[in-house]
């Protein structure tokens, strides 16, 4: 029984930080109230806030509860990976339901995470943030918030819709839909340009239980690599009463991290999570965990001459690529940033690709979609404004209020209702007043200034044909009022690219 | 597929549905009546209104299925006048629902976020309170709907409730709009329709006195107890706003509208559609031939 308890203890834990994790996302939305900060565990993630501070070059307060995580290992090890980490529960959940992977020992691969954990330090030396491709917790972060909302209505409002439409309980549906719309989620289903990313990532993270378990945090997870090299001062650690062991094999076929040597008796701290299974299943109750000298077990870093400078030469000459690379279309793109972006380069450097902006702003204008290459190879998956999908909401300025690195500062409403986030203009040969001289006015009617930025100028046009006279209004933009908010391109009525667009001239960043 | 088959049969039911709806009109248009009424709460002019248009009982029966569209499009405010007074709606509300209605539904196809603008305009909670069903749309609510004798439009995806109710309120906001002059009740029921509401704009007059050949309130009543007066119909500016505290109301659309006008200080004839719906026999323009009974609530 004692022996139970302590892996459901552990289980227990690691269920109820998931949870936590889960409702910090599900709180990113409109309205928003959040009783609990959503980038709460973006903060506390001690590889984003190096990598980004070191990348961008500042200092956030902030980013000091991410000391709480980085000390741990001085004295639990890398009991965080094992019982905290939401991305090494959902592993977990996934290998012991869905992927059944065998237990393989995967030890040749151990020193890739340090490597990783390296290019990602040399790359942001450089000035690149590129630890969002791997970082465990902004990677979840979008999974769950980007991934698991499209999903989720994708299913339920096919389920719902459905079941309106042939009338089965049609009030009951209204009453479910508008419940989850009150609370969580925008009325209609949300929808993302670039989701085959992310998605691959975590569908990758996860596939490779295939191999053995915990594959991912064995061998790739860079935070696990940073923590793992604190764990070398653990003072908690497993201990064998070499008497009683039997030396059946049992605990070490059972280790999750492979952390266990063949002798049964040593374990690489580095690598051990603490996650106790080896104590529970061990037969002979030959093993405990207790405080000891960080000395008295040895631990080893797998990491050559060799591959550290590996890991800078990559980076060195990675960087370079991103600099001299052609896709780099700082000039000529017409991406547009979310109101109270930093500088372009400051702004790549600090945003992390959690997607909360993106997520966030999908519940309200829903403008914000995640980059392919529109802001060039650094900026993939960035957050960029697509006005023929949605505009950027005048009473909305929730995606500075919750970018976790401050890559959108967070403005008051009055504020970003005066921040130029680029300027619009009128394609005279698509715009139909223009072009056939006809009155149309949709965007003059939606412009949310108080005084509106689009103006009407009324002319007389006479038909050559018929000879007939009608007044026209012909609009056109003042750009002194203009903010840029795109419900114009939003909302004209061509098909295709809209008669007014707007780009990034006279754009305002920070 | 069946999806589109449903689509169509369902069409299909809401013309018939239409037609039935259509005879039960007649009587009322024989007289046309509107009333205008000034400087009461909008719980005592609604209440008045219903009075003086001879009753509630003569427009809500027990059991009835009510729906009321009031306009709240915009992100606003009750006080930036672009969206109809939540007050007001509420009184409706109470009322229908103490004549003995069964359910009262309160939809609107809005131009910003939906959650945003039903909460801001204060509708969702006020007439939510006062015991309304306040739903948002979505697409799947749309049916696409034939209108016969359209002239510019012949199909719609229109709000498939639209032909089940049995009594539909229209509560436009009286605003400045610079495509229509004004918009008021006509073009308050572009919020009961879906597809790519800007492609309504041209022909304008047509295609809304289209949509209203198949979208047919039994009551409009105005909201003009604050008026938007320029940068319509978005709004907001409060200096753009004006009090003019009054509610008009009649079963005759057309006069309805006509008189909002009057009150707005613009001569209807000047407003394309509504000289339009007039010469396709939906109602009566001149408003020196057909008063507004009046009544003016003193402090």
């Amino acid at each position: 029984m004692k022996n139970l308890n302590s892996r459901t203890i552990r289980r227990i834990v690691q269920i109820g930080f998931l949870g936590l994790f889960i409702l910090t996302v599900l709180q990113a939305a409109y309205p928003f109230k959040p009783w609990l900060p959503p980038e709460l565990f973006l903060w506390a993630d001690p590889l984003t806030a190096i990598i980004t501070q070191i990348a961008g070059r500042f200092f956030d307060p902030v980013f000091l509860i991410a000391l709480l995580v980085l000390l741990s290992p001085f004295l639990f090890g890398r009991a965080f990976c094992g019982w905290i980490c939401p991305l090494g529960t959902t592993i977990d959940i996934s290998d012991k339901y869905i992927i059944r992977g065998k237990n393989r020992s995967t030890r040749k691969y151990r020193s890739l995470k340090t490597i990783v954990l390296l290019g990602l330090i040399f790359f942001a030396i450089l000035g690149i943030q590129l630890s969002w491709w791997l970082d465990p917790l902004p990677l979840l972060w979008r999974s769950f918030g980007i991934l698991g909302m499209s999903f989720f209505f994708l299913f339920a409002n096919t389920i719902l819709n459905g079941l309106y439409d042939v009338n089965i309980f049609p009030d009951t549906v209204l009453d479910i839909q508008d419940g989850i719309s009150a609370w969580l989620f925008p009325v209609g289903t949300p929808k993302f340009s670039m989701l085959l990313l992310p998605f691959l990532i975590i569908i990758g993270i996860l596939a490779l239980g295939k191999i053995s378990r915990r594959f991912w945090c064995r061998n790739l997870c860079p935070l696990g690599a940073l923590l793992g090299l604190l764990s070398k001062f653990s003072p908690f650690q497993r201990v064998v009463d070499q008497e009683a062991c039997t030396s059946c094999s049992v605990c070490r076929k059972k280790c999750k991290m492979d952390a266990i040597e063949d002798d049964y008796i040593t374990t690489e701290k580095s690598e051990c999570i603490l996650c106790l299974d080896c104590k529970d299943n061990c037969p002979t109750d030959a093993i405990s965990y207790q405080f000891r000298s960080p000395l008295a077990m040895k631990s080893t870093t797998d990491l050559s001459r060799r591959s550290f400078i590996g890991a800078g030469a990559v980076a060195l000459f990675g960087s370079g690529i991103f600099t001299l690379n052609v896709l780099n279309p700082r000039k000529t793109d017409r991406r547009l940033r979310p109101p109270g972006a930093l500088r372009e380069d400051d702004f790549l450097e600090r945003c992390i690709r959690c997607e909360e902006c993106v997520r966030i702003c999908a519940t309200s204008g829903a403008c914000l979609q995640m980059a392919f290459l529109e802001s060039g190879l650094e900026g993939l998956m960035t957050p960029i404004s697509k006005y023929r999908l949605g505009y950027c909401e005048y009473n909305c300025n929730l995606c500075g209020e919750i970018c976790p690195t401050k890559a959108i500062q967070p403005l008051d409403l009055e504020e970003k209702q005066k921040t130029k986030i680029g300027s619009a203009f009128f394609l005279t040969d698509r715009c139909i007043p223009y072009r056939l001289n006809e009155n149309c006015i949709v965007c003059e009617e939606h412009c949310p200034l108080p005084e509106k930025a689009i103006k009407l100028d009324e002319k007389e046009y006479t038909d050559h044909e018929t000879n007939e006279t009608r007044i026209v209004a012909y609009p056109y933009v003042d750009q002194n009022l203009c903010i840029g908010c795109g419900i114009c391109e939003n909302k004209c009525p061509l098909e295709g690219e809209a008669g007014i667009i707007v780009t990034r001239e006279r754009e305002e960043r920070f | 597929m069946d999806r589109r088959k449903f689509l169509k049969s369902t069409a299909f039911i809401a013309g018939a549905g239409l037609i039935a709806r259509k005879s039960n009109l007649t009587a009322a248009e024989s007289d046309p009546t509107v009333v205008m009424i000034k400087n009461g709460s909008p719980r005592e002019m609604a209440s008045k209104a219903f009075e003086m248009l001879g009753g509630v009982s003569t427009f809500i029966k027990k059991g009835d299925y009510v729906m009321i569209k009031p306009n709240m499009s915009w992100d606003r405010r009750p006080e930036y006048a672009a969206t109809t007074n939540p007050e007001l709606v509420a009184a409706v509300v109470t009322i229908c629902l103490k004549a003995g209605a069964n359910k009262v539904l309160i939809v609107d196809h809005t131009c910003n976020d939906a959650r945003r603008s039903y909460k801001n305009s204060g509708i969702q909670d006020m007439a939510g309170e006062a015991g309304a069903d306040v739903r948002f749309i979505r697409e799947s609510h749309y049916v696409n709907t034939d209108i016969p004798n359209g002239t510019a439009i012949n199909r719609w995806l229109i709000h498939r409730e639209v032909f089940k109710v049995d009594k539909l309120i229209n509560m436009p906001i009286l605003k400045h709009h610079s495509l229509s002059g004004l918009t008021i009740g006509f073009k308050n029921m572009m919020g009961l329709i879906g597809g790519n509401r800007g492609r309504i704009h041209r022909p304008f007059a047509e295609s809304i006195v289209d949509l209203n050949r198949v979208i047919i309130p039994d009551l409009t009543i105005v909201d003009a107890i604050r008026v938007l007066r320029r940068n319509g119909p978005s709004g907001g500016n409060l200096k753009d706003v004006d009090e003019l505290n009054t509610v008009i109301a009649g079963t005759d659309r057309v006069l309805v509208d006509a008189w909002s006008a009057r009150l707005f200080g613009k001569d209807p004839e000047s407003l394309e559609y509504l000289k339009l719906a007039h010469s396709s026999g939906m109602g009566e323009i001149d408003t020196v031939k057909y008063p507004a009974k009046q009544h003016l609530f003193t402090s």
